[in-house]
């Protein structure tokens, strides 16, 4: 078919030289039915003159059968005269083929003419006429009146006709251009807007940031768009690659800032088993079989603790790929939060956990929301030099099904000439503690989940993160046996 | 009579193990998982020998040795702690705190310690 090869240069040169031929077409039908009517009409003008000067020729005829007026006669052969010169130099006018005058016609007039003419002048010339000759003159008069009387009415008739056979043709001319736009539309340009179509909607899909939607759509191959939609694909794998890599970045950034404080977390456990183990030791004959048990159970609780907390460090550190799974919010929060408990706690950061009840599940890449949160915690915490309040509420709106996770803490805000800037890449106000990377990758994430994220602040009151993701369709999870509240 | 000891850690497992140690060397022990609780323990009652951890929840070891050398100037407060940061460490030793040890605790240099700071 037409789409599989042909480029849209060709479609439109083809289109337009289509369009020209037919246009031409109808230009020359109309020239040739416009020539033939005026050319119809001087004839009708000729043959009328013709007829007007029988009729008067008859006229005279009769006076001077009536009165022998001799100059009647005269007068008859003037005015026959003249138009027999008119008539022998209208032939072009007169016999135009189709729609003229046969040649038989013609010449027969003109010889009747010439034939009471040359009656006319012969009785001129004797001055009287015998009635043999009053005989054939009248009868040849008769006839000439009757001849082009006759020849009027059929040519006012032909006029008649070739103005409605043009308007007919004028109707369907209008067809033939609206079908020919039909199926110019139908095999050359209809494809050039849907792929136009393709390509908007690809770009869109980039301007939003869901690089891994944009896939090749079946557009002609060889096709200019084709070309283009190739370099918006190429261009949207290539930004991916780029997020991702600027992803991992902003997550190796949070990763320096929650080692220390995992480091720390690691201590207590460390610190348990060593103290179990110098016990132990020290204490070993004094103690029952009873008791080595429960010191060793101890021992395996705390290395079991270890095993979590590094557990957590390095899945959050790992270089995933997106998968996408169901995932209740509330266990995000919580793993999370996990990752920064002690940062909280030596910042002394008290948080407040309100999680709805029956949320629905959301479906998105844990990983990365769960790099989302650690950020906006560490931010959070950052805010709140000498402590604060931390808190975390989670709920569903089923309007916009979507679900809610808003994140807000009792620190300094952010100043309203700055607020609109948060989100820029590489803009930071922590000098060299941060890399400016941080909220500009969170933004980058949420709207790949087709999610929103939004901000508000107060300066010296706080600032409220809130993230919309959308729900899950008609699923709500069990709540996991979580509490509704839980303060810390 | 034996010399009573107040031990404070949010670890449960320091407190049965400091417990467990000072009780063999024949010293009268009580432990709490909860500062809350601890200082209210103290101000209703003195004891020979505070050992307290540094960071916890609601209060902290610095409140419980300011409190301690508000109520018994006498007392000796030793302090754990997993992360002492220079700041903390200049507080503690200007609030005269007896010894500082950083976790993992090696267990007799404790139990050192608490006998030098109760004179035996």
């Amino acid at each position: 078919m037409f789409r599989t090869a042909i480029t849209i240069r060709k479609r439109i040169i083809i289109a337009a030289v289509i369009q020209a031929i037919v246009i031409c077409l109808i230009c020359a039908f109309g020239y040739v039915s416009f020539n033939t009517i005026l050319t119809k009409l001087q004839s009708i003008e000729i043959i009328d003159d013709v007829n007007i000067s029988f009729l008067e020729m008859r006229k005279a005829e009769k006076n001077y059968f009536l009165y022998q007026d001799l100059s009647s006669l005269d007068e008859l052969l003037q005015i026959g005269t003249k138009r027999y010169k008119v008539l022998e130099a209208s032939r072009s006018y007169l016999v135009t083929g189709l729609h003229g005058l046969s040649n038989q016609e013609y010449t027969g007039l003109l010889h009747n003419l010439k034939r009471y003419l040359e009656l006319i002048q012969q009785a001129l010339y004797n001055k009287k006429v015998p009635p043999p000759l009053e005989k054939e003159i009248r009868t040849l008069g008769h006839n000439l009146t009757e001849q082009s009387a006759t020849l009027l009415a059929r040519e006012r008739k032909t006029v008649s006709s070739i103005v409605s056979y043009s308007l007919i043709m004028l109707l369907v001319s209008l067809g033939v251009i609206f079908i020919i736009q039909v199926v110019l539309w139908q095999y050359f340009f209809r494809f050039i807007l849907q792929e136009i179509g393709v390509m908007e909607r690809m770009i869109k899909m980039v301007s939003e940031g869901r690089f891994h939607e944009v896939a090749v759509k079946t557009i002609a191959p060889s096709n200019e768009i084709r070309v283009a939609v190739q370099a918006i694909a190429d261009m949207a794998r290539e930004l991916e690659k780029r997020e991702q890599e600027l992803m991992q970045s902003g997550k190796l950034a949070s990763l320096g800032i929650l080692i220390s404080g995992v480091a720390h977390e690691l201590g207590n456990p460390l610190n348990n088993i060593s103290l179990i183990a110098q016990t132990y030791l020290s204490l070993y004959d004094m103690l029952g079989d009873e008791e080595k048990k429960n010191y060793m159970g101890d021992v395996y609780t705390q290395s079991e603790r270890i095993k979590k907390i590094v557990e957590n460090l390095l899945d959050f550190s790992r270089q995933k790929k997106q998968e996408m799974k169901d995932t209740q919010v509330g266990d995000l929060v919580q793993r999370s939060l996990g990752l920064v408990a002690n940062q909280l706690k030596i910042s002394k950061v008290r948080y407040h956990l309100d999680i709805a009840e029956d949320l629905p599940l959301i479906s998105v890449a844990p990983s990365q929301i769960q790099q989302v949160l650690v950020n906006l915690f560490i931010n959070a915490i950052q805010a709140m030099d000498g402590g604060g309040q931390l808190f975390i509420e989670a709920s569903y709106d089923q309007e916009q099904n979507m679900v809610n996770l808003s994140v807000r803490d009792t620190g300094t805000g952010i100043k309203k000439e700055i607020l609109p800037h948060i989100f820029d890449p590489f803009f930071t106000t922590k000098s060299t503690k941060g890399t400016g990377m941080g909220l500009s990758v969170s933004y980058g994430i949420i709207r790949q989940h087709h999610g929103e994220i939004l901000v508000e602040s107060e300066e010296g009151q706080g600032t409220t993160f809130t993230i919309k993701i959308p729900a899950k369709d008609n699923d709500k999870g069990s709540n996991h046996g979580q509490a509704n509240y839980r303060d810390r | 009579m034996a010399k009573q000891i107040i031990v404070i850690d949010d670890e449960k497992i320091v407190c049965d193990m400091a417990k467990k140690i000072l009780e063999a060397e024949g010293y009268e022990v009580e432990t709490f998982v909860d500062s809350q609780l601890a200082l209210e323990r103290i101000q209703s009652q003195p004891f020979d020998l505070v050992i307290t951890d540094l960071k916890m929840e609601n209060v902290s070891g610095m409140d419980i040795l300011k409190e301690v050398n508000r109520l018994y100037p006498s007392t000796r407060v030793i302090m754990l702690t997993a992360y002492a940061t220079l700041d903390a460490t200049i507080e503690a030793i200007r609030e005269r705190i007896y010894d500082f040890f950083p976790k993992p605790v090696k267990i007799d240099e404790l139990k050192k310690s608490v006998k030098k700071a109760l004179g035996d």
